[in-house]
């Protein structure tokens, strides 16, 4: 039992700009006076308010009757004495209990509202959550674990750690570690249920059990604080539109002594030859078709200046280079066919490019492949690991 | 019902966990409700297909109710809290000493619990009392948590037996 977070403060803070008062934490007063002073800056915050006050409960982990009532009755007061103000109750799918708890509110007053916010945090979501993502990320692990698994050992993988992969996809990696490395606890989070549903099916199949997959949203995550010797996050950063955000829950949750992994690409930088030119040029775009959504695949070289904002030491960063030669050139090819898929068929669809450069785009993927499958080609994939210490 | 009726019923839950201590140690210390929960909560929901918000969800339960017998319990005798599974289900059996007329209260509030006004009482209560009686509680659990609940009596003290299908609302 981790006795830090039983005792970890909650917190109930306003924040004016955005008129959002956020509870989070556990909270479990024995008597409303244990609160008095949240409720009172709470009763200040509704005066200040106009208009709409949003009341985000999104990372509150645990309240108890007592301080629900407490905090309900000074809204519900509010909504009686005050006509000219709403209240948008912000919640969380992955916290069940308070979508729960907090819809009463809206029944009882019709000035309360509550959402579920974590449907749509980030612009590129929709395609990384989608089932045709899951494709793409079982080759690409089975093409990166020849390289991870000797990289991993210098960054903290050790038999016997308590460790979280974060952002896990499917799983695959998860599942690696495990059978290599022999961690004492593994607790692997997503945010899509989809690509959890295969994980726990893989697993199933396997024989396994003891992988906690858990549906989470890896920027206000359910974990607690100072939890795992080792967390990694791979390929999941460049994704996300403000990375230092997810690198500081990846911090919260890591011991101190512990270390947080991750990867991430710099695809302009994948190459081939033969075709070398027409490669190049896809890889150019998808870097800008990914930007467009707000995701950043050129990542990876800047990992230690993320890490170090994060307030790591003892920063190591390698790069290593998957390619047609590590194993089956098919298993290579297979990778780009599914990015062909995801990258030309789905996003550049979406953003509203013209047939003409779909099909230059596309062509970039098919010599990539041809470099891959040629018996003199040589195609490659770079890809930076980096990890940082947190601080004792 | 009869006990050889209850009988097959009972004998599909299977044991996880349990703890017993003295009352007069558990109301030493508030912290107590919230530390064990927490604690018997990561225990039995390690196996489950969502061990992380299985926990979280069965705390918030688990503590609610040992909030309430740290509210109603007389320091003599002690509590004894068991956890048992069957399927999808846990049930929570919560046995500590209560003074009689609190457990009329019991009896009553978990009677209400299985009323049609149910959920009209529990917004009542939400938007007009000042702190939530044992009643809002037990309330709490039927409406948030899909709980079933049900009171034995074995004098001095009570059970308070608790079905809470949250495999099937956590995932
Ligand atoms: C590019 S994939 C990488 C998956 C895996 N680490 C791998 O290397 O195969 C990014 C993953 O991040 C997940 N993800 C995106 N946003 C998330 C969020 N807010 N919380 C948790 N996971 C998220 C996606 O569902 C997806 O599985």
């Amino acid at each position: 039992m981790s006795t830090a977070i039983l005792s970890a403060p909650f917190q109930a803070e306003f924040d004016a700009n955005s008129q959002e008062f956020a509870f989070a934490g556990v909270i479990r007063p024995r008597s409303v006076d244990e609160i008095s002073h949240s409720i009172s800056t709470f009763r200040n915050a509704i005066e200040e308010a106009r208009g709409v006050l949003y009341i985000n409960v999104k990372r509150l982990a645990q309240m108890n009757n007592t301080a629900f009532h407490a905090f309900s009755r000074v809204v519900l007061d509010a909504c009686r004495t005050r006509s000219d103000i709403r209240f948008v109750v912000v919640t969380s799918s992955v916290v069940g209990w308070t979508e729960r708890m907090f819809r009463h509110l809206g029944n009882i007053e019709p000035q309360i509202t509550v959402e579920v916010y974590d449907s749509k945090f980030y612009p590129g979501q929709s395609f990384v959550e989608d089932t045709s993502f899951i494709p793409i990320l079982r080759t690409q692990t089975k093409m990166t674990w020849r390289h991870e698994r000797t990289i991993l050992p210098r960054h903290g993988m050790r038999p016997g750690i308590v460790m979280a992969d974060i952002c896990c996809g499917i799983g695959d990696f998860a599942v690696l570690v495990r059978k290599e490395f022999q961690p004492a606890r593994i607790v692997a989070l997503d945010h899509s249920r989809a690509s959890l549903a295969y994980a726990r099916d893989v697993a199933t199949n396997f024989g396994i059990s003891d992988i906690e997959y858990t549906y989470g949203d890896a920027s206000e995550m359910l974990l607690e604080d100072n939890q795992f010797d080792l967390v990694t996050c791979r390929h999941s950063l460049q994704i996300f539109n403000q990375p230092d955000l997810l690198l500081k829950e990846l911090y919260r949750i890591c011991k101190p002594g512990g270390r947080v992994y991750i990867t991430n690409e710099k695809n302009s930088h994948c190459l081939g030859e033969p075709r070398a030119q027409s490669i190049q040029w896809t890889y150019n775009e998808v870097a800008k078709l990914f930007s467009h959504f707000e995701m950043d695949v050129e990542l990876g070289p800047k990992s230690r200046r993320y890490l170090a904002d994060a307030g790591f030491d003892d920063i190591l960063v390698e790069s290593f280079m998957v390619t047609n030669l590590d194993g089956e050139p098919q298993d290579f090819a297979d990778v780009i066919t599914a990015w062909e898929n995801v990258y030309a068929g789905e996003m550049a669809v979406k953003r509203g490019d013209p047939p003409e450069f779909i099909e230059r785009f596309r062509q970039g993927f098919r010599d990539h492949i041809f470099a891959a499958l040629h018996p003199k080609g040589y195609a490659g994939w770079p890809i930076w690991a980096a990890s940082g210490r947190k601080p004792l | 019902m009869n006990a050889a009726q209850r009988q097959p019923a009972e004998t599909k839950f299977e044991p996880l966990l349990q703890f017993e201590m003295e009352m007069g140690t558990f109301l030493s210390d508030w912290h107590h409700c919230d530390q064990l929960s927490t604690y018997m909560a990561r225990m039995i929901s390690h196996n489950r297909t969502d061990p992380v918000r299985h926990s979280n969800f069965f705390s918030s339960a688990l503590n609610e109710l040992l909030e309430v017998s740290f509210r109603g319990g007389s320091p003599e005798g002690r509590i004894g809290c068991a956890v048992y599974r069957q399927g999808p289900m846990e049930r929570v059996k919560l046995s500590f000493p209560c003074p009689p007329r609190q457990r009329r209260f019991f009896r009553e509030a978990v009677a209400r619990t299985r009323k049609d006004d149910a959920y009209a009482r529990y917004l009542d209560a939400i938007s007009t009392d000042l702190a939530p009686s044992r009643e809002v509680i037990l309330l709490d659990l039927a409406i948030n948590f899909d709980a079933e609940i049900r009171l034995e009596e074995d004098e001095p003290s009570i059970t308070i037996i608790v079905d809470l299908p949250l495999e099937g609302i956590v995932s």
